[in-house]
């Protein structure tokens, strides 16, 4: 503490320096704003540890990792070798919060670069900051429509977002409908707060685009206790297909409240959350056999970069990579190889060399099929998967060319 | 004697005022703002919940009406943020006559569920009104388009303005405080219905503290909303929004003229520093050490540390409370 109040006493005729100057040779500081407290921060703190990864995996060798930027060798090569240091701030879910760490990292951990924020509305304002100090921000994780389109310079996003979801799930319909099944009919049920609402809008405004109606939505508190009067609803409405965008308790209740009330709809998908949480498939796998999910990060087959990168996560923290922590590693993992390609901690050289970022499929750890931004700073070859649960738990079964087990339709539920 | 804590306040409020200026970092620049915005806040809650004695939970509806206020303006109309203010100034107005009128009947802590009904609603209605943003909240101007969009790369600009409209919230209610209504309302803070027997028009004096109160804090949610650029009801109306304000009085001392300021001197600056020396490494930490001050406060100085000013300034108790 007094170190700090020192050093911020002293800092006075810094007033308008930038935080330009990079630590001599030995470490490149990035920060990373996650929830590490409050009620994210289970994914907060997964994140955490997989950053962690990333840094040993960037500053000493993986030469086992051969095609994944920085593995092979010590650091940042091009750095002189200098090791990857993270600052963590916890936002605590709040948008004021995260704006004030961002300025605490840039102005007095004089960090090169950010990442994060978990929460679209605290990567927003966090982001804000980073563009007024103009200092690149990259998430990985935050999926909200309005983050890119702001007419940023210095934000990137690697993460596939709302519009691409909703892509996915009606392209994944159509080729269904072409078995024969019926898949007219969509159901969308979320959870009413920021996450529900954007991915719900999101989904019928690419619905309305193509011409399918959304026949029912239905939004509800994901506090709720009791979910029968939704399920009574859609067991009145029998719709083809229900879309859940749900948080983890309550996509647990559903899958339950669903077996109470013997209602089995013909297509069940969940958008990525409560139904990807581990404890999803741990507490109700057994009753929601069928359920379809999406996913960037599948751990794939042994000897692919995602299966040791996975194999590595499972090491040190004893469960398997989620698809948001595999999401916001990869993020972080970008930042790091645009922070060695410029061969600089400047700002504007690290801006520049994420803008010529050209990340083939290969050298990543995720599904998606390379890494490239838009003008708007949007990965353009982001990608998801469908998934499906399957036994105890969730196998990649669409598109085709992607899937290890075959689509096994209608929903199950339970036996 | 009676001098001498004006003397050591004046000296002590202008070192404070200028602090942030002399400090190039730019981390306590922006603690200072939000000390600031805080202390606004808490001081207009202080003037009903301390002085009135009507303890509000539910002052987040002004928080949110005014930071929505600004934003929807900038949204919708396409003005500056800061012009939605006077906006919300108004539609706290109409809250207060609206609110304040029936649930004024109720006394103690049936008027503080009342307002923590209320602030609950609201919350829900914008958390489900799609024209307001509705749960994704309002975005502020992502780049400045002129100076008068209030986006500054420095905290500073925000802590002068900050501190400005604090000065002329302070400056009213040391005004009130010597005034009738200061007398009425702390005759009703001590008991209302004495207060009523002898003769305080209790329902309208409420109604005008009220509206003093609301206004300021809808202007603190406009304020936050221009310095944040960015509204949801969790962070307008939530409840934490309203406990703040009260935790702030309470500590500082309700009732008196600067204890909230005090409050908030206290506790913005402890929270920042605990999240940025603790948030990062071990998680929580910064909230064991946030929870353990309250609780020795509220154990050894339940009156707020303005109960200490008599002791300090080596003199008994005066004047009430």
């Amino acid at each position: 503490m007094m170190a700090i109040t020192r050093r911020g006493v002293l800092a006075i005729p810094a007033l308008a320096a930038l935080p330009a100057a990079a630590e001599a040779a030995g470490t490149v500081r990035i920060g990373y704003i996650e929830p590490l407290t409050g009620n994210a921060a289970a994914a907060g703190q997964s994140i955490k540890a997989a950053a962690m990864l990333a840094v040993d995996i960037i500053n000493t060798p993986h030469p086992d990792l051969a095609p994944m930027p920085l593995a092979a060798g010590a650091g940042l090569t091009r750095l002189g070798g200098a090791k990857v240091d993270v600052v963590w701030a916890d936002n605590q879910g709040s948008p004021s919060v995260g704006q004030s760490d961002a300025i605490r990292l840039i102005t007095q951990d004089r960090v090169v670069a950010l990442c994060g924020a978990y929460q679209s509305s605290v990567t927003l304002t966090a982001s804000a900051v980073a563009e007024r100090y103009g200092i690149p921000f990259l998430t990985g994780e935050s999926v909200a429509a309005n983050l890119t389109g702001r007419g940023y310079k210095w934000f990137f996003r690697t993460t596939p977002f709302g519009p691409d979801f909703a892509k996915l799930y009606l392209d994944f319909l159509a080729d269904v409908a072409k078995t024969g099944m019926a898949t007219g009919k969509i159901a969308i049920v979320h959870e009413n707060t920021d996450y529900g609402t954007s991915v719900a809008s999101s989904i019928s405004k690419v619905a309305a685009s193509r011409g399918v109606k959304i026949a029912q939505t239905i939004s509800y508190s994901a506090n709720g206790t009791d979910v029968s009067p939704q399920v009574l609803q859609l067991k009145n409405s029998k719709p083809d297909v229900v879309i859940f965008i749900s948080y983890t308790s309550d996509a647990i209740l559903y899958m339950k409240t669903f077996k109470t009330l013997g209602y089995r709809p013909p297509i069940v998908i969940g958008d990525d959350s409560g139904f990807s949480d581990p404890s999803f498939a741990k507490s109700v796998g057994d009753i929601s056999q069928g359920a379809l999910d999406r996913s960037a990060f599948v751990a794939g087959k042994p000897g692919s970069l995602p299966y040791k990168v996975n194999a590595l996560f499972k090491q040190r923290t004893g469960r398997d990579l989620d698809d948001t922590t595999a999401r916001s590693m990869q993020g972080f993992l970008v930042m790091c190889d645009a922070i060695n390609r410029a061969g600089s901690t400047k700002p504007e050289a690290i801006r520049q060399a994420l803008v010529a970022t050209d990340l083939k499929a290969d050298e990543l750890m995720i599904g998606y099929k390379g890494v490239k931004f838009d003008s708007h700073g949007q990965n353009i070859l982001a990608y998801s998967l469908m998934i499906q649960l399957q036994g105890k738990g969730y196998v990649p079964v669409w598109p085709a060319g992607r899937a290890t087990a075959k689509l096994a339709l209608p929903f199950k539920g339970w036996t | 004697m009676k001098n001498f804590p004006r003397v050591l306040l004046i000296a002590a409020a202008a070192a404070l005022v200028a602090a942030p200026f002399l400090t190039g970092n730019p981390f306590y620049q922006r603690i200072a703002a939000l000390t600031a915005l805080a202390a606004i806040s808490a001081s207009a809650w202080n003037l009903i919940g301390g002085y009135g004695g009507q303890v509000s939970f539910g002052h987040s509806v002004y928080f949110g009406i005014g930071a929505y206020a600004s934003l929807l303006a900038y949204t919708k109309l396409g003005v500056p943020p800061i012009a939605g203010a006077p906006l919300g100034v108004l539609a706290s107005f109409a809250l207060s006559v609206i609110v304040g009128l029936p649930s004024f009947r109720l006394r103690g802590h049936y008027f503080s569920m009342a307002t923590i009904a209320i602030a609950a609603l609201a919350e829900v209605l914008v958390t489900n009104w799609g024209f307001a943003g509705g749960a994704i909240g309002l975005m502020g101007p992502a780049s400045p388009r002129s100076l008068a969009d209030l986006l500054f790369r420095s905290a500073l600009p925000y802590y002068a303005l900050f501190v400005a409209v604090l000065a002329s919230l302070l400056g009213f209610t040391y005004l009130m405080q010597r005034g009738r209504m200061g007398f009425y309302l702390r005759a009703l803070g001590s008991g209302e219905r004495a207060a009523e027997s002898l003769g305080v028009p209790i329902r309208r004096y409420k109604l005008y503290a009220l509206l003093v109160s609301g206004a300021f804090t809808s202007l603190a949610g406009s304020l936050y909303a221009v310095m944040v650029g960015f509204i949801d009801p969790g962070s307008g109306f939530g409840i934490l929004v309203s406990v703040n304000m009260v935790v702030m009085s309470a500590l500082g001392g309700a009732g008196t003229l600067f204890g909230p300021l005090v409050g908030a001197i206290i506790l913005v600056p402890l929270e920042e520093t605990t999240n940025a020396l603790l948030g990062g490494g071990s998680s929580g930490a910064a909230y064991v050490v946030y929870g353990a001050i309250i609780m020795l406060i509220a154990r050894f100085s339940p009156g707020g540390l303005a109960q200490w000013w008599p002791l300090l300034s080596g003199k008994g108790r005066r004047g009430a409370a």
